[in-house]
């Protein structure tokens, strides 16, 4: 053997490896597999189409209600807060919530459970849409537009997430198994987020009457704006909150229909005061909530009397709210009539009265104590489910904000900053709509307006889930509800299967430990 | 050709060597016996260099060296000598010593060889001459009771049913399955081996010796060698074969027509029913039916096997074929396997640096197969289940029907003529190699291995109707087909690898020896299948049971499906093994392997492990003692992974479905997204284990012990695990369960006598404790034991893997006997619908109710421990070879009776039934209004299934060579032999041998085909 060939062997043996790694060597492409059948996150996300499809995953959570427990806007907006009592068979059937009404709910009860995960599925559906969207190919306009969608959905579950636990986990991508332990931020970093989402979603989203009728549901500019001056407005960014409500004002896309009965009938829904609503329908079939497949809700069969109602009797609207709707004299002609703030007559249905085809409202036919029942989500008969089981598939859409929320917004924002008569002016709208009476200029000031601007609130916006949380921000919640702890009540508690999993990494709300 | 390019290769050669200018060049001769006798086909090489040749017929041999160089000769069996020449000599004479303790054997070692005394990690090879001495039908046969920790189970009796094989427990709650390599090329499945072409087979057990198969390792390794010829050997050809028959050994008792008859009035009568007409008279139905033994059949099993080798001074070849038929006791040639294979293994040197090869096989299967291993259609459970009143065919010959059961039962003789399930597989699995040696000391290789089979399913469905007469209104709908159809299926599965490897090899003064291997290794593999089916076919003949056949020309649905999977692995290897002189061996490896299959963030995995022997031979006191021939210790410890996770786990489907409604008509919209979780961290299960052991032989190598103890953790076990709600989707898969094994091995050997009569002795005992130690969710209280094993007379799962259990320990109601009185009954509040005659169920946690709350480990599958034991003799020409095995502490959960259909037949035990007070405190009353739900889940149906089997018995004859030399017969050699001689075992069903339905349903008996009884008579002749 010589030097020379030992050099040549060398070479030779130097060359198969190279050729054996080069072959292989872009060992990254070499492992990356999908699936050919079925749709996998490696060969999804390519069209338009696909962009289209996952911006609707982003939706379909908006439906859950009962898995993971029961869960619905109005449980704490009204129940917890004075505008009605849990109602239901007796203090047995949803006892966690009673306990919650009473400001001693239960950590491990699954109605917060149910609220936090249906927010952070919502949550995950918008992170993957906005995580993947981006790199399809596609008209660019109508992507940002998804995007804005996506951007709008995540600000709405934040914003209950934030106003029901406070500071929580800030998940804006797709996270890993390893990452799933998140501890909680802080109150503002969520604000902040919801800020930031908004003011994107508002720029990028197409006004409502770019959509055609059958795209009515989606998330649009006036939605974005509406949602965002309500976020300033719990941040008591006056001047911000103000801004954003006379973009919806002026954006010449809503007006308040003229007759507020309307608005709660089937054919009121997605009306011209309507801003943004959660769609049900009566007629898939109906699943128990338990996927989130389109479907109807829950609301109309719990919020319906029981016995020959056949409904649940949850939510049973209180006499201290019954009282608060205006009642004056109006002379009319020689006779004095005491009149009524209408609206009471479409939130509330009173023992005696006639619940459209259902009959009349009678102790022995509901076989429940209550005086009064709730309407705004009351169903007639004829628009139960056509098919199916009528009770997971009531059709009613949930009105998640309206013009006159918007209106009401406006006012409280501009009292705070001093311009009282702006403040009137909206407020005095909403009055007018409602046919009460309006308030004279200069009438009210300062806080005085403001007490009336939170009266309106409750009247107008009465069982929309709005009222526990409007006086927390008020700072009024203490005062106004029996039993209410300050420090502890003004959150819910985090869910302790939550806490578990996550390792510690998850602190509970003051109070709840 | 083997001719001109052996003399290509010897020019090579003389020319390689000449080249060495700076030395002087001598020729050295001579002969290599043992004894008086010539060894041929000795490897005389020369040491740190090329040069080497083969000894001949005669044991002689002659090559050219430099002037002081030193000869290794080496021989299987033998111990290496080496000799070191200074001057030319012709006539030298070397004589090699046995290797009576197989001390130097080389043992197959992942990616080489390892002598015996060196190795450091846990490997057991099998004795696969002695094993295969008698008939095995199949590669895994062979390693059953033969390797200590090794654990085989079959998952029916029926011909070509597959094998489970457990390495040390159950590794995984989702996999256990070990990697079989064969030549190199890594297999799923050795169902396509011949056994007889098997030349060596060695498993490794610890993580030390998987380690360099990295993420595939943790299941242990099985290392299959074919027979290759050898060098310098003669032209051989063996022909082996053998022809037996097969029969049942086994009947359960059940009861007969009249007890059957009987038990169904008293049952009928319990729930206010009166008396059906056919059975209204017990006495006049006598005997009946006894359906086992219209179902069992003796059957046929036939093999022969051809194999040819040669081999030049350059080159060798092994090349045969074989042809294996087993027909079922259950069915006869509708539960029939069949298997033919060629093979051709050869290397070539081509000049004094290359080698090239290759291992390439055929196999094609055939096999005919019965439902087997479920409560629903298999012909065991019907032949178990259906009454004996009915008879199998009515006076005219036509097949009866059942009156007295439904559903699922029917004439399981009728059923076995109707079957067609008919597959065959064509594999081709082959590797070509090169080496090359780069220097003395370093050894180029490569390899592609491909793995390519075709499968082919057809199952025919014909028309049959077994109505007593035209229209009979009566029959039961699973007693006719009115329409016939077909189903057809092809699946492909194939898989090519491309494997380097560099061997630098330095022996040193000192006799220290370092060897490093570093390897690459790609391999890609793929299944694709595609399935249709239609109906109304012309004809009822199977021979044209074909698509195009069918008359249907509506559109069917499903018509056609296909589906298609991929896989790709890349894997990088060093292992480094250092032995100081004789007395330590060390060896590390370190392999990083990639896989398609794991999650981006976790592509790449590093598997290291360590491993070091003490050969306590060399020290003094051992040394002193003569009766110590060998003693070595050894420790390892590494860690593994399984990857057997699935295709694509981490990356879920996208699900069309998350729809939302829009718009004034309330339209829905199809929404799409994932409902799982993508889990990006998704990787291998990682085995970590310590292993420690003993290697002694003692008074002249006659005894020999190996013992091994391990502890084996299975780490990052797959397991879905509720996720917090910041996940947002439902949990995937994850790698956050773990598992434990400890267990011990010890395996003892003895060689005997001398001259005339030899004999061996060879037993092994293992056992294994194996506990769930983590299911993965932060606490205990959240986590979800995995439940498995539903068995339909039962109604529920008998099993539950769950921590601080075994996987898979049996799970249900321990039962206190039977209420004697209604007073007894009434008085236990947990059991309201109880009365006299019904089982007691224990309220375990005292709460007043019987619920699953009450449930307790009732029994558990996995053996205490398994045991082998060999007895070979030989006696003049005669041959003898006894082989026991057994398995003893597990228990089988008795799922063979489909109480819920309240009619079937039972077991001869229900006779001990309760039919009033102190009649019996063990078996309930027979009732068809069972409220108290007697037969759930409990464990009145778990019994012991130890077993000790004679799994074959042995005796051959070789007949004397001076009369065969002048037939050119080398050796001759007759025997008799019997599998499955004698079972004892407690157990009361067919076979206690239960074998495993997927990983989590181990033990449980669901109409088991039992495995059969065999007696062969056959030939190995040699030319």
């Amino acid at each position: 053997m010589n030097q020379k060939a030992t050099s040549l062997t060398w070479l030779a043996a130097l060359a198969a490896m190279v050729v054996v790694l080069a072959s292989t060597g872009c060992s990254k492409d070499f492992l990356n597999r999908d699936p050919y059948i079925g749709s996998s996150a490696g060969n999804f996300y390519q069209t338009a189409d696909d962009a289209e499809a996952a911006t609707i995953a982003c939706y379909a959570p908006l439906q859950v209600e009962i898995s993971d427990g029961a869960h619905f806007r109005w449980y704490f907006g009204d129940i917890v807060g004075d505008d009605a009592d849990k109602g239901g068979s007796g203090d047995t059937d949803e006892p966690d919530l009673l306990e919650f009404e009473n400001f001693f709910g239960d950590p491990s009860s699954g109605i917060v459970l149910g609220e936090w995960k249906t927010a952070y599925k919502g949550i995950t559906y918008c992170n993957i849409a906005l995580q993947n969207i981006p790199g399809i190919e596609m008209d660019e306009f109508q992507k940002l537009a998804y995007l804005g969608e996506a951007k709008f959905l995540r600000a709405y579950w934040y914003f209950n997430l934030v106003t029901t636990f406070g500071g929580v986990p800030l998940v804006t991508a797709p996270l890993a198994p390893s990452e799933y332990a998140q501890p909680r931020a802080t109150a503002e970093e969520v604000w902040a987020q919801i800020v930031a989402d908004l003011e994107d979603a508002a720029a990028n989203l197409p006004e409502k009457s770019a959509y055609s009728v059958s795209a009515t549901g989606r998330a649009t500019r006036g939605a974005a704006n509406a949602l965002l001056a309500k976020a300033h407005l719990y941040q008591g960014n006056w001047s911000e909150c103000r801004a954003r409500c006379e973009e919806v004002v002026g954006s010449g896309e809503y007006f308040l229909d003229p007759n507020y009965g309307n608005i709660f009938t089937e054919a009121g829904e997605n009306g011209p005061g309507s801003i943004w609503e959660i769609q049900y329908a009566n007629n898939s079939g109906g699943n128990w909530g338990a996927q989130f497949w389109s479907e109807g809700t829950y609301t109309n069969v719990f919020q319906r009397a029981r016995g020959t109602f056949a409904g649940y009797g949850f939510n049973l609207p209180t006499q201290d709210f019954v009282d608060e709707f205006e009642v004056w004299e109006e002379q009319i002609g020689p006779d004095l009539i005491e009149k009524v703030d209408p609206r009471l007559g479409y939130t509330v249905y009173q023992l005696g009265d006639n619940a459209s085809d259902w009959g009349q409202l009678t102790e022995d036919a509901t076989g429940m104590q209550s005086q009064y029942f709730p309407r705004k989500y009351f169903n007639p008969a004829s628009e139960l489910a056509p098919f199916g089981d009528p009770n997971p598939n009531g059709g009613s859409n949930d009105r998640v904000i309206r013009l006159a929320d918007v209106l009401l917004m406006h006012a409280e924002a501009c009292n705070q900053l001093g311009d009282d008569a702006t403040a009137m002016a909206s407020l005095n709208l909403v009055r007018s709509r409602a046919a009460v009476p309006t308030l004279a200029a200069g009438s009210a000031a300062g806080a005085a307006l403001l007490d009336a601007i939170y009266h309106e609130r409750r009247v107008e916006l009465g069982l929309e889930g709005h009222r526990f949380f409007d006086l927390v921000r008020q700072g009024r919640a203490a005062d106004v509800l029996e039993g209410f702890i300050p420090g502890k009540s003004e959150l819910f508690p985090i869910p302790t299967a939550e806490i578990t999993l996550s390792n510690g990494a998850l602190t509970q709300n003051p109070g709840y430990e | 050709m083997i001719q001109r390019l052996t003399s290509l290769a010897a020019l090579i050669l003389l020319f390689g060597v000449s080249s060495g200018l700076w030395a002087q060049t001598i020729s050295v001769g001579g002969t290599v016996v043992d004894g008086d006798m010539p060894l041929p086909g000795v490897s005389v090489t020369v040491k740190g260099s090329y040069a080497g040749t083969a000894t001949d017929l005669d044991g002689k041999f002659a090559l050219t060296a430099e002037s002081g160089a030193t000869l290794v000769f080496s021989y299987i069996g033998y111990l290496r000598q080496e000799v070191t020449v200074a001057n030319t000599v012709s006539d030298m004479k070397v004589e090699l010593k046995p290797d009576v303790a197989g001390l130097e054997e080389a043992v197959v070692i992942g990616y080489g060889n390892q002598q015996r005394s060196k190795i450091s990690g846990a490997v057991t090879t099998v004795d696969i001459k002695e094993a295969t001495s008698i008939p095995v039908l199949r590669t895994e046969q062979a390693l059953q009771g033969r390797a200590a920790g090794v654990q085989v189970t079959q998952n029916s009796g029926q011909p070509g049913s597959t094998q489970t094989i457990r390495i040390r427990g159950l590794g995984s709650i989702n996999n256990s399955d070990p990697l079989f390599i064969v030549d190199g090329i890594p297999s799923g499945g050795i169902d396509y081996l011949n056994p007889s072409d098997i030349e060596s087979i060695s498993i490794l057990k610890d993580a030390a010796s998987t380690a360099i198969y990295g993420a595939r390792g943790a299941n242990g390794v099985v290392l299959i060698t074919t027979k290759k010829g050898s060098r310098g050997s003669k032209a051989t050809l063996t022909y082996d074969s053998y022809v037996g028959t097969q029969e049942p050994w086994k009947y359960m008792a059940l009861l007969n027509a009249e007890e059957y008859a009987t038990l169904m009035n008293e049952s009928r009568a319990a729930a206010g029913l009166s008396a059906l007409p056919g059975l209204s008279d017990p006495a006049s139905l006598g005997e009946g039916t006894n359906w086992q033994d219209a179902m069992f059949q003796r059957a046929p099993m036939a093999n022969h096997s051809v194999l040819y080798t040669n081999g030049t001074a350059t080159s060798s070849i092994a090349m045969g074929a074989s042809h294996f038929s087993q027909d079922g006791i259950i069915g006869g040639d509708k539960g029939r396997f069949e298997r033919t294979t060629f093979r051709v293994n050869s290397e070539q040197q081509a000049g004094d640096r290359f080698k090239v090869g290759q291992n390439v096989t055929f196999t094609n299967i055939k096999r005919n197969a019965l439902a087997e291993n479920n409560e629903f259609a298999t012909p065991v459970l019907r032949a178990l289940n259906i009454d004996p009143v009915t008879p199998v065919t009515r006076p005219d010959g036509t097949y009866a029907y059942t009156d007295y059961i439904d559903s699922d039962i029917v004439n399981p003789i009728n059923q076995i003529e109707q079957t067609y399930d008919n597959w065959t597989t064509n594999r081709f699995v082959g590797n070509v190699f090169g080496e090359m040696d780069l220097t003395p000391n370093l050894k180029f290789r490569s390899s592609v291995n491909v793995d390519l089979a075709l499968g082919s399913q057809k199952i025919f469905f014909p028309t049959f109707d077994l109505a007593l007469f035209p229209g009979d209104p009566n029959r039961p709908a699973t007693e006719f087909r009115e329409v016939n159809s077909l189903i057809r299926a092809e699946n492909k599965w194939s898989t090519w690898q491309w494997e380097n490897t560099l061997t630098y090899t330095k022996e040193f003064e000192n006799e220290d020896k370092l060897q490093v291997i570093a390897g690459y290794s790609a391999l890609e593999s793929s299944s694709t299948s595609i399935t249709a089916s239609r109906d109304s076919l012309a004809t009822n003949d199977p021979t044209y049971a074909f698509l195009s056949n069918s008359l249907n020309v509506a559109p069917q649905i499903p018509r056609a499906s296909d589906g298609i999977s991929e896989t790709a692995w890349i894997g990088q290897f060093v292992r480094a093994t250092y032995d100081l002189g004789n007395e330590w061996s060390l060896m590390g490896t370190l392999r990083y392997d990639g896989s398609s299959r794991f999650g981006l963030n976790n592509r790449f995995g590093l598997f290291p492990s360590f491993s070091a022997a003490w050969n306590l031979t060399e020290r003094p006191w051992f040394a002193e003692k003569d009766w110590i021939d060998f003693f070595k210790v050894r420790g390892s410890w590494g860690r593994n992974g399984n990857a057997e996770i699935g295709d694509y786990a981490y990356n879920p489907i996208i699900v069309n479905g998350l729809n939302y409604t829009f718009g004034s008509e309330q339209a829905q919209t199809i929404g799409s997204g994932p409902v799982a979780i993508a889990n990006p961290d998704l990787k291998w299960e990682t085995g970590e284990q310590i292993n420690v052991g003993l290697d002694a032989d003692f008074l002249d190598g006659r005894w020999n012990l190996i013992f091994d103890i391990y502890e084996k953790n299975t780490l990052d076990m797959l397991a879905y695990v509720p996720n917090p709600g910041t996940a947002g989707l439902e949990p995937g898969p994850s790698n956050v369960a773990s598992a434990r094994n400890r267990g011990a091995e010890l395996a003892v050997g003895y060689q005997g006598g001398e001259d005339d009569f030899t004999y061996n002795l060879n037993a092994n005992i293992s056992m294994y404790r194996n506990e769930v130690t983590d299911l993965g969710a932060p606490v205990d209280s959240l986590n979800q034991p995995i439940f498995t094993g539903n068995v339909f007379g039962s109604g529920d799962f008998v099993a539950i893997t769950d921590i601080g259990l075994p996987i898979a320990t049996f799970w249900g109601f321990e039962t206190a006997g039977i209420y004697q009185t209604d007073e007894e009954a009434m008085a236990d509040t947990a059991q309201a619908n109880a009365v006299a005659g019904d089982v007691i169920f224990v309220d375990q946690n005292g709460d007043g109710v019987i619920n699953n709350e009450d449930k307790v480990v009732i029994g558990n599958p996995h053996p205490a421990f398994t045991y082998g034991f060999t007895a070979g003799a030989k006696y003049k020409n005669f041959d003898f070879n006894l082989f026991l095995q057994g398995s003893h502490g597990n228990d089988i959960y008795k799922g063979m009776f489909r109480y819920d259909l309240n009619t079937t037949n039972l077991p001869i035990s229900a006779l001990d039934r309760w039919t009033g007070e102190g009649t019996s405190y063990d078996t309930p009353r027979v009732t068809h209004s069972d409220l108290n739900q007697n037969n759930r889940v409990s464990d009145r149906f778990i019994e012991d299934g130890s077993y000790l089997r004679i799994k074959s018995l042995m005796v051959g004859y070789t007949l004397p060579s001076n009369t065969l030399e002048r037939l050119g017969i080398s050796k001759f050699r007759v025997y008799a032999s019997a599998n499955n001689l004698f079972t004892f075992t407690p157990y009361s069903g067919l076979d206690p041998e239960i074998g495993t339905r997927g990983t989590l349903e181990i033990g449980i008996d669901r109409g088991f085909y039992p495995s059969p009884r065999i007696y062969n008579l056959g030939i190995n002749v040699t030319f």
